[in-house]
């Protein structure tokens, strides 16, 4: 064990906290985010993903145009289903890529200093950085091979969700859990 | 310090709160469209100039500069046409439903979703007659049904009546700039 968050000083435990606490908020709207532009079923991710089709349509240069198509009433009430072709997913892995890796590097820190075995060190630090790589390999080979491949997006999502829990989970009760006669 | 984790985490956490449908769009077609038979989707792709325009006219511009028309048809005539409007605010997006009849008067405006934070606010603007106050308004008339409730609703209330009248103001906007 590198260093123990169970013996270290009040003020790393109140910034490990604080940083956990953070991380969470954004992963709550990053659920939140998810759930209004891809939505959690295979199904709506690679409608999300899947190759645009009407990005092939040649516009006309900067002129408001006007489309009309029948619907029914079930079509209006149905949200429209946002996409991200190539060019916004390059951009997207180029920013989100980095962040995931520092945001896994720093909950394996925190985990680092985890009471907990030594393969379970291991596992945990793999899934910290498996999720984020899932999660993009899924979005890529929805759009590049198969729809099918949505499940892997999906399961990368769980992943970062599965990992943050249980990292925050134990770090909150190791750090905190009261002790009789050993609080500082 | 456990107590205060414990708050931080639940202030936190108690401020995130997911959209809520308060009507169904297709229960708000039936009412905004009634007797339509056929409907078709008239969707503005508009240009930077265009998007400039509406800009300057109402202090807004559409997601993904789309303003997307419902036409509600009987006989193959136009009998009305809705429009779905998103307003954000700190405490959510909340969005409107605005229907106009063929003569370009407003017919109905219809608060389709909320957040669980915004619901019992809006709810309680509703109550007090807030979306009756559009009826029959010509569509470049400013939207003021919020002093309307003013004083007998309470402040998160009145305030969200005045989000209810920019969305309006929005759809009248997009109506009047872009449908006729």
């Amino acid at each position: 064990m590198l260093y123990d968050l169970r013996r270290s000083d009040a003020r790393v435990r109140w910034l490990v906290t604080l940083l956990l606490a953070t991380l969470g908020v954004a992963y709550v709207f990053g659920a939140w985010m998810v759930g209004m532009y891809a939505g959690f079923t295979p199904r709506s991710v690679a409608a999300t993903y899947v190759e645009p089709v009407s990005m092939n349509m040649a516009m006309p240069a900067d002129s408001t145009m006007v489309v009309e198509h029948d619907v029914t009433p079930a079509d209006m009430g149905r949200e429209e289903q946002h996409q991200v072709d190539r060019d916004l997913l390059i951009q997207d892995t180029h920013v989100h890529v980095p962040m995931y890796g520092i945001i896994a590097t720093v909950l394996s820190v925190v985990a680092l200093g985890l009471a907990i075995p030594r393969w379970m060190g291991f596992a945990l630090i793999t899934l910290l950085f498996a999720a984020p790589w899932l999660d993009f390999m899924g979005m890529w080979l929805t759009k590049l091979v198969s729809p099918h491949f949505a499940v892997v997006t999906l399961a990368g999502g769980w992943a970062m969700g599965l990992g943050y829990t249980i990292v925050a989970a134990l770090a909150f009760w190791q750090m905190w859990r009261p002790e009789r006669g050993v609080r500082t | 310090m456990r107590g205060l984790i414990l708050g931080v985490a639940a202030a936190a956490l108690l401020h995130i709160t997911p959209t809520v449908t308060l009507v169904e769009r297709s229960e708000v077609v039936s009412r905004l469209l009634p007797g339509a038979d056929r409907f078709t989707a008239r969707e503005i792709h508009l240009s930077s100039a265009d998007e400039r325009r509406l800009h300057d006219a109402a202090g807004w511009t559409p997601p993904d500069d789309v303003i997307t028309f419902y036409l509600g048809k009987r006989a193959n005539q136009v009998d009305g046409v809705l429009v779905f409007m998103r307003v954000d605010s700190p405490h959510g997006p909340l969005e409107v439903a605005v229907g106009f009849d063929k003569a370009g008067a407003i017919r109905g405006v219809e608060v389709t979703k909320a957040t669980v934070e915004t619901k019992p606010w809006i709810v309680e603007a509703l109550r007090a007659g807030l979306t009756s106050q559009y009826q029959g308004a010509a569509v470049n008339a400013t939207p003021a049904a919020a002093p309307t409730v003013k004083g007998k609703v309470g402040t998160m209330s009145e305030y969200m009546a005045e989000l209810i009248d920019r969305g309006v103001a929005h759809a009248g906007a997009a109506y009047r700039l872009f449908y006729r």
